[in-house]
């Protein structure tokens, strides 16, 4: 080892050039990504602190599952509910630690692929590699994907300190690996993977260590364990897992979404052989490298880029129903370190391999970076049309305090990314609705939600215009244009609603002298109470009611509930101890199917009166629903 | 090799703190209210389907403008307009322009739209060839009832469905549709 200093410093300054040059790179790139807002999914989370009233509610909201059972107390939690507090609905400053986050995972993909390879530039190539591939977008570009790349840094970062650990035989890397693997399972349920990845390295690279590895499958087996007891795992549903044969066909596809493009798509229109060609001669080009690496002996490392990718791809294998393109962003690492390597080996060599190589990076390339760019442009497209309706609505919010919004216009793009998950809450702004007949505009899913429970029936809002109780926005144009006035001329269907939603207060008109007044979004019955609504259109149509059951009127067992429709006793049903959020289904009589309206009483077996209360209460509702 | 790698650690740490407390200097507002147009538009007997002002009239059916001229159709579409003065004694003629694009023309051969005041159906017209077309048709007085508006709703036999190209259901191009004075 040199001792010149001038040489130290040179070698110094290239140790930074390539983090540098790769931050800059990304930044570059993911442009796009970096300035985009939020949008769907992140409202949910960005609300996830909002009825925090103390420490009891701070755990709750930090560590109970939520979302497809998931426990991500650092990586969604805490990340959201820390942002929002401190920043609002300023996408800036999350942005900025997503991003902070993946320059540190570059540099680690580079370190380690160094360290893999023996070649600071396959390092380098491997995180650039990385960096271009369509499955950074949502990471980079969507707050609540964050995960994924949080999980990458504590991963890569145990990793790397199992490495030096190796390296070095300090034990204070071995501490720091266990403090980043334990860590990490507060980012994504991902990180038990990671003794695999650390037995799989040492066991490859650094034998003498690979029973010290050994430990760590304890803590994994015991998240395992303690996840599946809170949080089964789903049986029906996209994230239901099924351990068939259609694993198979999930890695196949995403072999073909890491190798090329994701969805295998491209913006330009090209022959359809063109891109699987590309996979074909990118994965043949990989197989004879890694071919020839095992055949020259004393190069097993080459071997910890697939099992890499093998390992970190196995758990969303049974995902038959839920194949997503980011979940190919851990596993593309150990294909890249693999790739870059090849890269580099690839260009010493002379004659034709040098330009083979070349070639197939460049396939890559031209099917990667399009991909991007395309991917970027469309999530900051619809991203800024979700700010746009967001802060447009907290003008007219400002404007209209005491009113209900209603909005016109809302197409399929901006109901599932910026309607659905209720942004509107964030900024006080309760009371938002849909303009009847958006339904017709809007494409359903109804795996991700219902239509229909944001829209105001016709009736409640031509009653609402008349009592000047809401605002008209249209939300088509660049900046939401109030026509409340033109919109109050136009002629609306008149029929009573098969939804009712006790708890608007614009729904009123609906509820019978019985019931309280709304409390907050609900509404309070004492023991029998009545309603008008909309009468079935057809045969073989149920009635639903929805609402939530106190605790303390289950404590002396279920509660009766009886339901009249035009003095037509229904069957009675009962609630039971444990059911507070309770959804009761009632068949409605034939003989009222047609009708313009029918007329409801619904009744308790028993009532309450609350502590510091004067009322006696029953049920909270909540929604009538006809279907 | 070991201080060149604990240097770049260094610096990315450095470099992560640095841009996670940048944002401090934020605003902690929780959302910038942007500005809504809150003057009240009036409503028209014609509506120019480019002028992004008079998007409130159209009741569904119609995307999003284009070109700053026209919009596609749905297969089905509706508008409300205020019937022109003098229209409750003598009636108004409803007036629509139009293109059927080549590619309908050629996949559809040819296509048929219908119009219904107030729920009450107008004679349909075909169109067999792309090209622009003026859809006119009388409506009678008893339709149209003093200032008060009135919905007009639109129906083509064919549209081309939603595909991988376009995930919007496509039927023609609309630039105007009004009611006018006889």
């Amino acid at each position: 080892m040199t001792r010149d200093p001038g040489t130290r410093l040179l070698k110094r300054k290239s140790a930074y050039l390539g983090p540098a040059v790769l931050a800059g790179l990304c930044l570059l790139v993911h442009w796009q990504s970096f300035t985009a807002w939020f949008r769907a999914d992140d409202f949910a989370w960005l609300g996830v602190g909002l009825h925090v009233q103390d420490f009891h509610d701070l755990m709750r909201a930090l560590f109970s599952p939520q979302a497809q059972g998931t426990i991500r107390p650092w990586s969604e939690r805490a990340f959201f509910m820390a942002g929002f507090s401190l920043f609002g609905l300023d996408a800036l400053p999350f942005r900025v630690v997503v991003f902070a986050t993946q320059f540190v995972n570059l540099w680690l993909v580079m370190a380690l692929g160094e360290r893999l390879s023996g070649s600071r530039a396959a390092g380098f190539c491997a995180a650039l590699l990385w960096m271009v591939h369509g499955s950074m977008v949502e990471p980079l570009g969507w707050t609540c994907v964050y995960n994924q790349v949080l999980c990458a840094l504590f991963l890569l970062g145990a990793l790397r300190f199992l490495v030096r650990y190796t390296e070095t035989g300090r034990r204070r890397y071995l501490v720091a690996q266990w403090a980043a693997f334990l860590v990490g399972f507060g980012a994504l349920e991902l990180n038990a993977v990671y003794p695999l990845l650390a037995a799989g390295y040492t066991w490859l690279c650094a034998r003498k260590y690979f029973r010290g590895t050994l430990p760590l499958f304890i803590p994994s087996l015991a998240y395992v364990v303690l996840h599946h007891a809170v949080a089964p795992f789903a049986r029906s549903g996209d994230y239901a897992m099924h351990f068939t044969g259609s694993m198979l066909r999930t890695a196949g596809t995403y072999w073909t979404w890491s190798v090329g493009p994701v969805f295998l798509w491209s913006p330009f229109v090209l022959p359809s052989w063109v891109l699987p060609a590309g996979v074909a001669l990118l994965t043949a080009g990989l197989a004879l490298f890694l071919a020839g690496k095992l055949r020259g002996g004393g190069a097993q490392a080459a071997l910890f880029g697939p099992l890499w990718y093998a390992v970190t791809l196995l758990p969303v294998l049974p995902l038959r129903d839920h194949v997503t393109e980011y979940y190919v962003y851990l596993p593309l690492i150990g294909i890249c370190w693999l790739a870059g390597w090849a890269l580099v080996e690839s260009w010493k060599s002379r004659g034709a391999v040098r330009w083979v190589a070349v070639a197939l990076a460049l396939v890559y390339a031209a099917m990667a970076v399009p991909q991007v760019v395309a991917a970027s442009q469309w999530n900051h497209r619809i991203a800024a049309r979700v700010r746009n309706l967001v802060e447009g609505v907290a003008g007219a919010h400002e404007l209209h305090p005491d009113k209900s919004i209603l909005l016109e216009g809302v197409d399929t793009d901006l109901f599932w990314n910026g309607v659905l998950d209720r942004p509107f809450r964030l900024i006080g702004a309760d009371r938002v609705y849909l303009a009847p007949g958006s339904e017709q505009a809007i494409a359903t899913h109804s795996d991700l939600g219902e239509i229909g429970d944001y829209i105001l029936p016709a009736d409640v809002t031509a009653q609402a215009l008349e009592r000047d109780e809401v605002v008209v926005y249209d939300v088509r144009g660049s900046r939401l244009r109030n026509i409340t006035s033109l919109y109050a001329q136009r002629p609306l269907d008149r029929k009573l609603p098969l939804r009712v939603d006790a708890g608007s207060p614009l729904e009123g008109y609906l509820m019978g002298p019985e019931w309280y007044a709304v409390d907050t979004d609900h509404r309070w019955m004492p023991r029998r109470a009545t309603l008008r609504m909309g009468a079935p259109p057809a045969a073989g149509m149920k009635l639903y009611l929805h609402g939530q059951c106190p605790t303390a009127l289950l404590r002396g067992g279920p509660l009766g509930v009886t339901l009249t429709v035009d003095g037509m006793a229904l069957p009675a049903a009962s609630i039971h101890p444990g059911e507070s959020a309770f959804e009761l289904a009632f068949a409605l009589p034939a003989d009222v199917v047609g009708r313009p309206e029918m007329q409801i009483a619904v009744e308790v077996s028993r009532t309450f009166i609350p502590p510091g209360d004067p009322r006696q209460l029953g049920l909270a509702f909540g929604v009538f629903e006809v279907r | 090799m070991t201080k060149a790698f604990r240097a770049t650690g260094w610096l990315a740490c450095a470099l992560s703190v640095i841009l996670l407390f940048a944002p401090l200097g934020c605003k902690r507002r929780k959302v910038r209210a942007q500005a809504t147009v809150e003057e009240a538009p009036g409503l028209a007997s014609t509506i120019h389907l480019g002028d992004p002002r008079m998007a409130a009239q159209i009741v569904s059916g119609l995307y999003g403008v284009e070109n700053g001229a026209w919009r596609w159709s749905a297969r089905r579409f509706a508008v409300v307009l205020r019937p022109p003065a003098g229209s409750a004694q003598k009636g108004a003629i409803l007036r629509v322009k139009l293109t059927v694009p080549p590619v309908i023309a050629e996949r559809e051969k040819s296509v048929t739209l219908t119009a219904a005041v107030a729920k009450s159906p107008l004679p349909p017209e075909t169109y067999s060839k792309a090209g622009d077309y003026t859809f006119q048709r009388d409506v009678p007085a008893n339709l149209l009832t003093g200032s008060d508006p009135v919905r007009v709703d639109f129906e083509l036999d064919k549209a081309l469905a939603p595909s991988d190209a376009d995930s919007r259901e496509l039927g023609v191009v609309v630039l105007a549709i009004g009611l006018e004075s006889k």
